[in-house]
């Protein structure tokens, strides 16, 4: 059963995207390991235009 | 007659009424009153008040009421209050050792993803062995440093949240931060503690001694470590790779064009005389015409060659060492990167915490450091992964890098590139005037470099003549809860500044407290740092001798977070809405920086200001504020702190604005800082955008910035870039399943994919 499963994930079965962002000044290696407030955090954030 | 007691943990043991006499005598002398007849005789009342009370077994409880009654009665009134004292501090370390054995529990038995404590630093893994194992060491240290390291006044601020000692758990062991001249821990070799490195002779060498110092130190210290000159540094290991690859080159042309085997003897005699003409190895371009004309004068003199032959190969043989010296470059920042992001550091748990400053080294060889350094960034990790270490900082400078003409100028265009894609380099800004007046041409110590999130060390009241980055760091940092000062000032201003200016009486007084116990630890405490002549002047030091006056070159800071928290419960709005409150912003900034610099000029340390990153810490603040004043609106209602002096992430501001409102604090946190400026995808990818905000941060006088945007990666077939719903390259949604067909096309047409890392 296993086998079965670890085989599908090499088709992506049930494997998410990763996403990196930065933290505070460095980065993480994906955001599972941020702490709630971090998470909480960049939820917020907001992109900023370039208008002036 | 009582004959027993009931100990805490409810065991029944025999009652010793000698124990009881000597808790009371401590408590007379501490208080300066009676002897030890007075401890045996109240001791003796205590056991009769104990008898008419109750046929019950006495618990500890009512034996120690009993005596403080008993105290009292017999009128020792101080020695009562000593004993009181001395139940409170017995509760408070009994207590923590509860909780310490409630938070190993918790580091044993729940998965990080559940535990919050666990995923405190993002970069130790509370999953794995190793990481749990440092977990509980930090959770006993803490016990034990809040127990009997600070006084009450500071563990009650610390334990209640008005202030926060950053890396507490290291508070009687070592320093933050350094920056490593890995040039200066080059020259003559050095010692890791576990073996002796010989002084590196190639650029693969130089990248990966580079990599083990900063390994070796990061054991030393509780913070980041930092390379301030990896260019300079960088580019003497190629001068060496290059010279090498010069007289080996030159061997292989006259071996190939003259039939023979061996012609070493003739190829050392051209370098020697080109050596001997130009008083310099071999270098790449800079003398390039003079020493070529004599070593190939050299050949010719052998006599088998003619002139054109002799030049010919000369030319061939310095086209093929350059063309190596570059390939072995890319090779060795490659190998630097990977080393950086799989080797581990602190019993296995954690990678080095690592940073690299660089941009200004304008040698062809500084050049070819930097643009290899950056190439491999690009290129990430083997499977394309970007790199999560190191930290790269490209230094941004006027005449060297800024503008079209400048000789780096190419390099910061390609530096873009890369933190378009990778999120690094960050940008640290030379002409800012904060940072211009250190800065000396010709003396790269004197270039503003930054280590870990933000720390940045330059100004030394202790030393003004080394008013450098090279070889310092920060001692110890502690933040203050901003926004509960402003809380609990009720819109009071005056009652705020006086609330400030007495939590950072607490505060500075703390950093001098925990000075005592870093300067009393010797040379043999910091093997690396200070046994290896990594720390400033800590070459003058024997091993025995005490660290305390090069300690003093460091920093201790202090820092803030919430500064729009703090403007809305005092005033009502932030910065970001105002003009008015902006100046209300600076003028709290301001008086912290005033603080900082009188205490500096008081104590000859190197006090400073710290722009709080926060990481743990954001949560922790405002969880303990909502608790004790509800959810205010725009102070206590969101799971976080804004970081430092920033605007906060949720509110709509442009790029410019934003950094025009956060450039003047830069100015005045001289212990760090860095501004966040969030474009997405599209907008980061477009290099003229990227390039604009880069230079809007420039002319406003921003100290270090960088550019946050979405860098997504999907592990099954590569993809690196912004994936919102559906993967653009492959067209799955998070989950779901390719099939095997869809996977041979992919294959085909990417065929750097050659293993799907979806496995975990």
């Amino acid at each position: 059963m296993t086998l079965k499963t670890n085989y599908e994930a090499k088709y992506g079965k049930g494997v998410g995207f990763e996403r990196i962002r930065r933290i505070t000044g460095y980065l993480v290696g994906t955001m599972d390991k941020w702490n709630d407030a971090k998470k909480a955090e960049e939820h917020d954030r907001v992109k900023h235009g370039l208008v002036k | 007659m009582i004959r027993s007691i009931v100990k805490r943990d409810g065991r029944v043991v025999l009652y010793d009424e000698s124990k009881i006499a000597s808790a009371i005598l401590k408590a007379l002398e501490a208080a300066g009153e009676g002897n030890a007849a007075d401890a045996a005789r109240v001791a003796n009342k205590v056991g009769e008040r104990l008898e008419q009370m109750s046929q019950e077994t006495p618990r500890i409880e009512q034996i120690q009421d009993t005596v403080e009654q008993t105290l009292m009665h017999e009128g020792f009134e101080n020695a009562a209050k000593q004993y009181i004292l001395y139940r409170a501090e017995r509760t408070r370390i009994r207590e923590a050792k509860t909780s310490l054995m409630k938070s190993i529990d918790e580091i044993t038995n729940v998965d990080a993803r559940m535990s919050d404590m666990k995923r405190d630093n993002a970069n130790i893994d509370g999953n794995t062995a190793m990481g749990s194992m440092l977990q509980i060491g930090t959770a006993g240290a803490k016990a034990y440093n809040a127990a009997y390291l600070l006084t009450p006044a500071q563990a009650k601020a610390y334990r209640e949240g008005d202030i926060h000692i950053h890396d507490f758990d290291f508070y009687a062991l070592t320093t933050t931060c350094c920056q490593i001249d890995v040039l200066k821990l080059f020259h003559g070799g050095f010692s890791t503690g576990h073996g002796y490195l010989r002084e590196p002779q190639s650029i693969g060498s130089y990248a990966a001694l580079a990599a083990i110092a900063i390994q070796s130190n990061q054991n030393d210290q509780h913070g980041g470590q930092s390379i301030p000159n990896f260019d300079y540094a960088m580019a003497e290991g190629i001068r060496k790779s290059f010279a090498r690859l010069y007289r080996r080159k030159l061997k292989e042309a006259l071996e190939d064009v003259l039939g023979t085997d061996d012609e070493q003897a003739l190829a050392d005699a051209a370098v020697a005389a080109g050596r001997e003409e130009t008083d310099d190895e071999p270098r790449m371009q800079l003398n390039a015409a003079s020493f070529d004309a004599a070593a190939a004068a050299a050949l010719e003199a052998d006599g088998r060659l003619s002139r054109a032959q002799a030049e010919m190969i000369v030319r061939h043989a310095r086209a093929r060492a350059e063309k190596s010296t570059d390939r072995d470059t890319y090779q060795a920042m490659e190998g630097f990167v990977h080393n950086l992001n799989t080797m581990h550091s602190r019993a296995g748990a954690q990678t080095p915490f690592s940073s690299i400053n660089y941009g200004t080294d304008t040698s062809p060889e500084g050049r070819m450091a930097i643009r290899n350094i950056l190439m491999a960034e690009d290129a990430g990790l083997g499977h394309g992964e970007t790199p999560i270490f190191p930290i790269h900082i490209f230094k941004v400078k006027e005449g060297v890098n800024y503008n079209p003409g400048d000789p780096n100028y190419d390099l910061f265009q390609l530096s873009m590139q890369v933190s378009a894609k990778r999120l690094f380099p960050n940008y640290v800004f030379l002409d800012s005037p904060f940072n211009l007046q250190y800065y000396k041409p010709g003396h790269p110590e004197t270039e503003v470099a930054t280590m870990g999130c933000r720390t940045r060390v330059m100004g030394n009241v202790y030393d003004p003549e080394r008013e450098i980055s090279f070889s310092r760091g920060n001692l110890s940092f502690t933040s203050i809860n901003l926004p509960r000062l402003a809380i609990e000032s009720h819109g009071d201003e005056k009652l705020f500044y006086k609330k400030l200016d007495d939590m950072m009486d607490l505060v500075a007084q703390q950093l001098l407290d925990r000075f005592e116990i870093q300067a009393s630890k010797r040379v043999y405490n910091y093997p690396f740092l200070m046994g290896q002549g990594v720390w400033l002047d800590s070459e003058k030091l024997g091993p025995n001798d005490e660290v305390r006056e090069v300690l003093k070159h460091g920093t201790l800071s202090i820092g803030f977070i919430g500064l729009a928290e703090t403007l809305t419960a005092l005033y009502g709005h932030h910065h970001g809405e105002s003009d008015e409150m902006q100046q209300k912003g600076l003028a709290i900034v301001r008086h912290m920086r005033a603080y900082c610099d009188k205490k500096s000029e008081a104590t000859h340390m190197n006090f400073s200001l710290l722009a709080t990153p926060a990481e743990g810490l954001s949560g922790r603040f405002v969880r303990m504020d909502q608790k004790r004043y509800g959810k205010i609106p725009g102070v206590t209602d969101r799971e976080y702190y804004t970081n430092s002096f920033h605007i906060p992430v949720w509110y709509p501001i442009s790029a410019y604005q934003k950094i025009q409102k956060e450039a003047p604090y830069h100015a005045l946190t001289n212990a760090g800082h860095i501004s966040y400026v969030e474009l997405d995808g599209d907008t980061a990818n477009n290099v003229e955008a990227f390039e604009s905000v880069v230079r809007c941060m420039h002319d406003a006088g921003i100290g270090y910035g960088s550019i946050n945007h979405p860098v997504d990666r999907d592990p099954v077939c590569g993809y690196v870039g912004v994936i919102g719903e559906v993967c653009p390259r492959c067209g799955r949604r998070e989950g779901e399943a390719l099939s095997q067909e869809r996977i041979d096309e992919l294959r085909k047409l990417y065929p750097e994919i050659t293993t799907f890392c979806g496995c975990r």
